[in-house]
């Protein structure tokens, strides 16, 4: 069997091209056999990670610690089956209906981004679905709701008939 | 002419030559597979096992997650520590929002965690498709044994 030496600085004889170069691939073979079964007990296939969230602080804290100032009105997104609204205080700000089977989360996110801009807390937002709102659909909000820029994420519910309590 | 055709048990001459099977395809699957499982490498690994009763929603957030006190959520009932804690359908649509076998597992939880420096924030494992009156009613609970700040475990996008 001829060999092809690469340290040779002479030219490979035409007649060595024809003939047929064994490579020993055992060693190779040996090395993948031993690393795939590692590298398939240490893979993570799906990935977890975490969205921290908080109750809203006059949940929490009613009033604060002594303090007789009002909470600061927050941006709120109010999820409901047929649409979700952006909600400052008790004004309504944006109503969007829900296509199909989800929401319109461009839109959403268009319309955070412009109401954001002229918003005292920048960084705080609160996220109220209804009852009956399925959990996939609040956790893509409060993405959307990261993505616009909002740092801190509150949770809470929203009620079906708002007046009702007063 | 018979029926059977003998065969012969004498050795075939190819037998004695060397044996080559062709190895660069499967060098070539192995080297694609290498890729692949170097690509999906973690050192740390799963610090938090998600629970087998639940589908997680899917997210963007990239933040991982660290070890610490969790409830499951199904859609059939609360699960913390392999044991159900409550059924769904017996608190769903109660007057009080407090619901008590959770609030009692996570004062004791409380008390046993009062003692050591470990995080005491909760993550939420909740299905997908669980309505929020469920979380709604478990975040109240977890707000009122003294536990206000939350995690949602979710699978990255």
């Amino acid at each position: 069997m001829k060999t092809l030496s690469l340290s040779s600085k002479t030219f490979v004889p035409s007649d060595a091209m024809d003939a047929e170069i064994d490579i020993d691939v055992k060693p190779m073979m040996n090395v993948l056999v031993i690393l795939i079964p590692f590298l398939v007990s240490v893979s993570e296939y799906t990935r977890l990670a975490i969205i921290d969230m908080s109750l809203p602080p006059n949940i929490t804290s009613v009033g604060g610690q002594g303090s007789s100032e009002k909470p600061k009105v927050k941006l709120t997104v109010v999820l409901a089956p047929q649409y979700c609204t952006i909600v400052l205080g008790e004004n309504i700000l944006d109503s969007i209906a829900r296509k199909s089977d989800d929401y319109s989360y461009d839109t959403l996110s268009t319309l955070l981004a412009k109401r954001r801009a002229a918003l005292e807390i920048k960084d705080e937002v609160i996220v109220a679905p209804r009852d009956g709102i399925h959990f996939k659909y609040v956790v893509h909000v409060m993405d959307v709701c990261k993505k616009v820029g909002f740092e801190k994420i509150n949770l809470a519910s929203a009620t079906e008939n708002p007046n009702a309590g007063q | 002419m018979p029926l059977f055709k003998k065969k012969s048990l004498a050795p075939v001459d190819h037998f004695g030559d060397t044996f080559k099977p062709q190895m660069t395809s499967l060098i070539d699957i192995l080297t694609l597979l290498l890729v692949f499982l170097i690509q999906s490498f973690s050192a740390e690994g799963n610090l938090v096992t998600p629970s087998a009763d639940l589908q997680l929603p899917l997210s963007s957030s990239k933040k991982p997650p660290k070890p610490s006190l969790m409830l499951e959520l199904t859609n059939t009932g609360i699960i913390a520590d392999g044991h159900q804690l409550a059924d769904n359908k017996t608190f769903a649509a109660a007057g009080d929002l407090t619901v008590k076998n959770v609030y009692n597992w996570l004062i004791a939880q409380k008390t046993r965690l009062a003692s050591t420096d470990a995080d005491k924030k909760i993550i939420l494992q909740c299905d997908k498709d669980l309505e929020f009156n469920i979380v709604k009613r478990i975040m109240y609970t977890c707000s009122k044994a003294g536990f206000t700040d939350f995690s949602v475990l979710v699978i990255e996008e």
